[in-house]
């Protein structure tokens, strides 16, 4: 008896629900389906079932997540969709959730969510709403290539720089995927602002972010790019400053740009030599830059032979300081020792 | 004085006469005959001199081993001392090692930035590099003043151009370098007799006048950098770096060990504070210079005497 009135709930529960998503369809399935706002601006409330019916949450019911429409025909304001209905740690339908919610609400987008910024974008304006993908999706919004288009939909002008610049170029147009999108940067639920001091773009950082692909163990060396720009910042004035957290010195992006880093070689680089007296010469820097001051190499590696006679002169050093020592030491030894076996002969 | 003395003097002046007078009547067969009268009487004044030194060496030690009167061994207190440094020289010691220590403690951090001293000192010591390298700057400009006074102070002062006459190394530098290693070795009974400046004093003078040439001349280029190929700045930025080492590492283990931990002056020797040395530490670390200020003071007090005797004799 009980048996049956379960199942008899069950097959009801399942017909409604097939039963309410086609009531919505009755209208949002029709083309032509909108709204006119009061500014007359037309919005298509048209929904295409085979998007949905492609994307992550196929199958799912529109009332799983437009929660606040339990009649028909609904309120004409819906709250935004809120995907930590199902994607919270231990949920039982087995939404993907790792602390990556915490992470966005610390981070500059979650902070300006909840200081009430009605810009300011929550999950689905970059993941997407209907045609959310697997993350691991070519065609996800979120996916490496599409990425800087999606943060570009509100950075425009960032877009545009970026996909000039030697990443751009080297992703969008030559399919690197191993050059950087936003998110190699600037991470992704963490992204910060560079003002804020643990974010991967601070200044107290960029060399480290830089370095993923730029320092010794990075993917640069793949592309004959060398490998040792970090170690050679490290050693260098500005690193070793930066390393007493001194902010004000210059950092990777301080000399190479960031969103319009271009090759040397172009024209319109920041350290292309027709420009490198401009940049090292920035009013709060070297504003006294001579171009002879500008022009020589940077990065240096004084213990690479490639680097001439700064290689020879610590060379010279390292003998004289070793040479100067021991035979400083040996003396003071040899004194040392008269001086106990004389003591000891009783005078 | 009392008679015996008078004559007993009288007789040893006559003795070391008659010796000079033999002396060069022995070397008179070897001496080439073209050589002029003159050169023979000065070397013969010369050997008189000597003698005339030797024998007072000789009467004073027997004088104070046997005097029933033992001012020296007793009263250790009024030992009589010698001027090693003079005020002005101690005062450019002073301006350079204050100036040195501030140099390094705000220098080394920066070579060896990965220590976690070395953040400590720059961030929470000097309160960041800011302020760290403002007050590397300012020793800088003491360093170059001790420079610039040093100069001047062998150029224009007596005792200075003296000094750094004395200062110049010779042939016998060397010679007493070997000299010590071989009493190091045990293959000599003594040490060799050092003048003003001993061998390893003028290393020591050297290699500071090497190191102020290197380091206000890199440090130049790197505070004035702006001015200069970036190149020149790379060499300066690697030797400014390198012979500040160099140059630390000298002075802890070095000069601490001469003026600090070596047995004979440990804690320290107050020599650069006060400038003076004692009779005994004179006559046992500088025998040579010693013999010449004993010698010109005997000179000088019978330079004085004959002039006395002469004047008494225009007198009368």
């Amino acid at each position: 008896m009980r048996m049956r009135v379960t199942l008899i709930l069950f097959i009801l529960t399942v017909a409604a629900s097939v039963a309410a998503q086609e009531r919505c369809l009755i209208c949002h399935a029709k083309p032509g389906f909108s709204r006119v706002e009061e500014t007359g601006r037309k919005i298509s409330l048209f929904i295409d079932t085979t998007i949905i019916g492609h994307s992550v949450h196929a199958g799912k019911l529109c009332t799983d997540c437009h929660v606040d429409v339990t009649t028909i025909p609904h309120a004409r304001e819906l709250a935004p969709v809120n995907c930590r209905r199902c994607h919270y740690s231990g949920n039982p339908v087995g939404a993907p959730q790792g602390e990556l919610y915490d992470q966005y609400a610390q981070s500059v987008h979650g902070q300006e969510v909840a200081g009430g910024n009605p810009k300011a974008p929550i999950c689905q304006d970059c993941h997407g709403s209907h045609d959310i993908k697997s993350h691991d999706s070519p065609d996800s919004r979120m996916a490496k290539m599409n990425r800087p288009k999606t943060c570009g939909g509100c950075h425009i002008e960032i877009y545009a720089t970026y996909r000039e610049s030697v990443h751009g170029v080297a992703l969008l147009r030559d399919s690197v995927m191993d050059s950087p999108d936003c998110a190699s940067c600037h991470g992704e639920h963490n992204i910060g602002r560079p003002t804020d001091t643990t974010s991967q773009v601070s200044p107290a950082h960029v060399s480290q972010t830089c370095g993923e692909c730029h320092g010794p163990m990075g993917v640069a060396s793949k592309y004959g790019i060398k490998s040792d720009r970090t170690t050679t910042f490290e050693d260098s004035f500005h690193g070793i400053a930066h390393q007493m957290e001194n902010r004000t010195v210059a950092n990777c992006a301080s000399c190479h740009g960031f969103h319009d880093i271009r090759p040397q070689d172009d024209p319109k680089s920041s350290i292309n030599t027709a420009n490198i007296v401009t940049t090292c010469g920035q009013s709060n820097c070297h504003p006294e830059a001579s171009v002879q001051f500008a022009s020589g190499k940077i990065h240096v590696d004084p213990h690479n032979k490639e680097s001439g006679l700064v290689y020879y002169i610590t060379k010279f050093f390292t003998i004289l300081t070793i040479g100067t020592l021991a035979g400083l030491f040996v003396f003071i030894v040899l004194d040392l020792f008269r001086r106990a076996q004389r003591s000891r002969s009783g005078k | 004085m009392d008679e015996r003395t008078h004559n007993a003097q009288a007789k040893r002046e006559q003795i070391i006469e008659d010796l000079t007078k033999a002396i060069v009547d022995a070397a008179q067969p070897h001496i080439d005959p073209s050589t002029p009268r003159e050169e023979i009487d000065k070397r013969a004044k010369e050997i008189t001199e000597r003698l005339q030194f030797e024998s007072n060496i000789a009467l004073s030690e027997l004088v104070t081993r046997f005097s029933r009167i033992k001012p020296a061994t007793e009263q250790p207190a009024q030992e009589r001392t010698y001027i090693r440094f003079g005020r002005n020289f101690r005062a450019q010691h002073m301006l350079m090692f204050m100036s040195v220590i501030l140099l390094i403690l705000t220098g080394m951090p920066l070579k060896f930035p990965e220590f976690g001293i070395s953040k400590f000192m720059i961030v929470t010591v000097f309160g960041g590099l800011q302020n760290s390298t403002l007050i590397h700057r300012i020793a800088a400009v003491g360093l170059i003043i001790v420079g610039v006074w040093h100069v001047g102070y062998i150029a224009f002062s007596r005792m200075g151009r003296r000094d750094f006459w004395l200062m110049i190394p010779r042939p016998h530098d060397a010679k007493d370098f070997f000299h010590t290693l071989m009493y190091y070795l045990g293959r000599k009974p003594s040490g060799p007799k050092f003048g003003r400046f001993s061998f390893i004093e003028k290393f020591d003078y050297w290699a500071v006048y090497w190191g102020m040439v290197v380091m206000i001349g890199s440090g130049l280029i790197l505070w004035f950098k702006e001015m200069f190929n970036k190149g020149l700045f790379d060499i300066a930025r690697e030797a400014h770096s390198d012979e500040g080492l160099l140059a630390t590492l000298a002075i802890i283990i070095w000069h601490f060990y001469n003026v600090h931990f070596n047995p004979e002056v440990f804690p320290m020797s107050w020599v650069w504070w006060n400038g003076k040395l004692t009779e005994s530490q004179l006559k046992h670390h500088h025998p040579l210079e010693y013999a010449e200020i004993i010698n010109a003071e005997r000179k000088e007090v019978e330079l004085r005497a004959e002039k006395q005797s002469t004047g008494a004799e225009s007198e009368s």
